[in-house]
């Protein structure tokens, strides 16, 4: 097979969207063709590249306020003053129903459905949580990348001091903290940044042993969890799924009871 | 009809996202900006239709269409069959020559400027992928296309980029630039 051919394979396994036995080949592949090597690497290096010096560009604050006017305007004068729930909050309906109709087939036991049920209620207020702090503008309290500063500052504003971490070398550089409230707890969120965008971690004491459901979208965020030892990480953001769940396995995995 | 309150939990986090899709297909900060606005418009008039949890590629969906409309409008010449093959021989009119880029070519902006050359097929999924963030499946969603078509029309994006003359003027080996395989 002449490698040319090869080349929207080693693309869609650098994106990690190839297939596992695609992916296995790939891999093998590259060991023994230096082409294909040298055409992942540069793959790899033109990412690094786009993310270093090529702007997400942002919606200019006259766009933002005229298309809220618009909403406000396209409201009817008299509106409706009652309007059943799953209107009001339409992701508790459609996918999010599903997803407990699907949970019930598979499983069929109790606690798995509970667990479900509160997966959910955690994924929407943790989604609502870190879009209200990008709309607000109020995403870090305490901006830095030192967890030396980052981790007393937090652990001075709640009654548990959480594990920091910076894993800027890994590609997700930390760049501070916030107290927010999840659920009606007060609980530290880390902020960290991969690629263009910034990802919000939350992190609190371990309330159950039951491993929470470690993924779900909500209004386009995705939300992945992930049980340590001593806390329980909850990261949002709209970056990829893969990486998302990168960054909250190595968090949880370094939580080790002390 | 529309519910305020529903547009700024749904809409309003993405637009970031859908000005961003809008800024790199058009080129342009002011059209970017009509193109966005007429996509919310659209976003009000269907969001008590929107039933699935992803908002985001619903928007961007809503935007990459109200930005194909609009340039049916202002710039028909740039308005290419979505045929393989009419993709494959897109040349886009707007794009500066080599030479011109070479000669304008500036170290910071070079990746973003090769990146703008792309024709539009390529552009938008790269832009997808490689600044939105979105999954094949997601792409292909928004773009209206089989995930087949995502893979190949990526890994064409990413092949032309590499081959650009832009990076080859500066020497940008760093960002990927490299030379023809035998």
């Amino acid at each position: 097979m002449k490698c040319t051919e090869l080349e929207t394979l080693i693309s869609s396994w650098a994106d990690g969207e190839a297939d596992a036995v695609q992916a296995d080949f790939a891999r093998r592949h590259v060991l023994t063709c230096q082409d294909c090597a040298a055409r992942h690497s540069a793959l790899l290096a033109l990412r690094e590249g786009v993310r270093a010096e090529v702007p997400r560009y942002r919606a200019p604050p006259a766009l933002r306020a005229r298309v809220r006017r618009a909403a406000e305007a396209s409201a009817k004068p008299a509106r409706a003053p009652w309007k059943p729930l799953r209107e009001r909050l339409p992701w508790i309906g459609g996918g999010a129903l599903a997803g407990c109709l699907g949970t019930i087939l598979a499983w069929s036991v109790g606690t798995t459905i509970m667990a479900s049920r509160a997966s959910d209620e955690v994924a929407v207020a943790a989604v609502s949580m870190h879009t209200a702090a990008s709309i607000g503008g109020h995403v870090i309290d305490v901006a830095s990348s030192d967890r030396h500063t980052v981790k007393p500052w937090l652990a001075a504003r709640l009654d548990y001091s959480p594990p920091v971490l910076d894993l800027a070398a890994e590609g997700f550089p930390l760049i501070g903290g916030r107290v927010d409230h999840l659920q009606g707890q007060r609980v530290a969120a880390l902020v960290y940044q991969h690629g263009q965008h910034s990802i919000d971690v939350f992190v609190r004491p371990l309330g159950s042993r039951v491993e929470p459901v470690p993924l779900r979208t909500v209004r386009g965020f995705h939300v992945v969890r992930a049980n340590g030892a001593t806390m329980e990480w909850i990261a949002v953001s709209d970056v990829e799924t893969d990486a998302l769940s990168a960054l909250v396995t190595r968090l949880a995995r370094e939580d080790v009871a002390q | 009809m529309a519910d305020p309150r529903r547009f700024e939990q749904i809409v309003m986090p993405h637009l970031d996202a859908g000005y961003n899709l809008a800024r790199w297909l058009t080129r342009d900060a002011r059209d970017a900006e009509d193109v966005v606005q007429e996509a919310c418009l659209r976003a009000l008039k269907y969001l008590d239709s929107l039933t699935s949890a992803d908002a985001r590629a619903w928007f961007m969906t809503i935007v990459r269409n109200a930005f194909y409309d609009w340039l049916a409008r202002n710039r028909p010449s740039e308005v290419i069959n979505d045929e393989n093959e009419a993709v494959d021989a897109a040349v886009d009119l707007d794009s500066p020559s080599p030479e011109e880029s070479a000669m304008r070519a500036d170290q910071r902006r070079v990746l973003s400027d090769a990146i703008e050359a792309l024709p539009l097929a390529y552009r938008e999924v790269f832009v997808l992928r490689e600044i939105e963030e979105l999954s094949y499946k997601e792409i292909a969603r928004v773009a209206d296309i089989p995930v087949g078509t995502v893979m190949s029309r990526l890994a064409r994006a990413r092949g032309l980029l590499q081959r650009s003359p832009l990076l080859h003027a500066l020497g940008a080996t760093h960002l990927g630039a490299r030379d023809e395989m035998h």
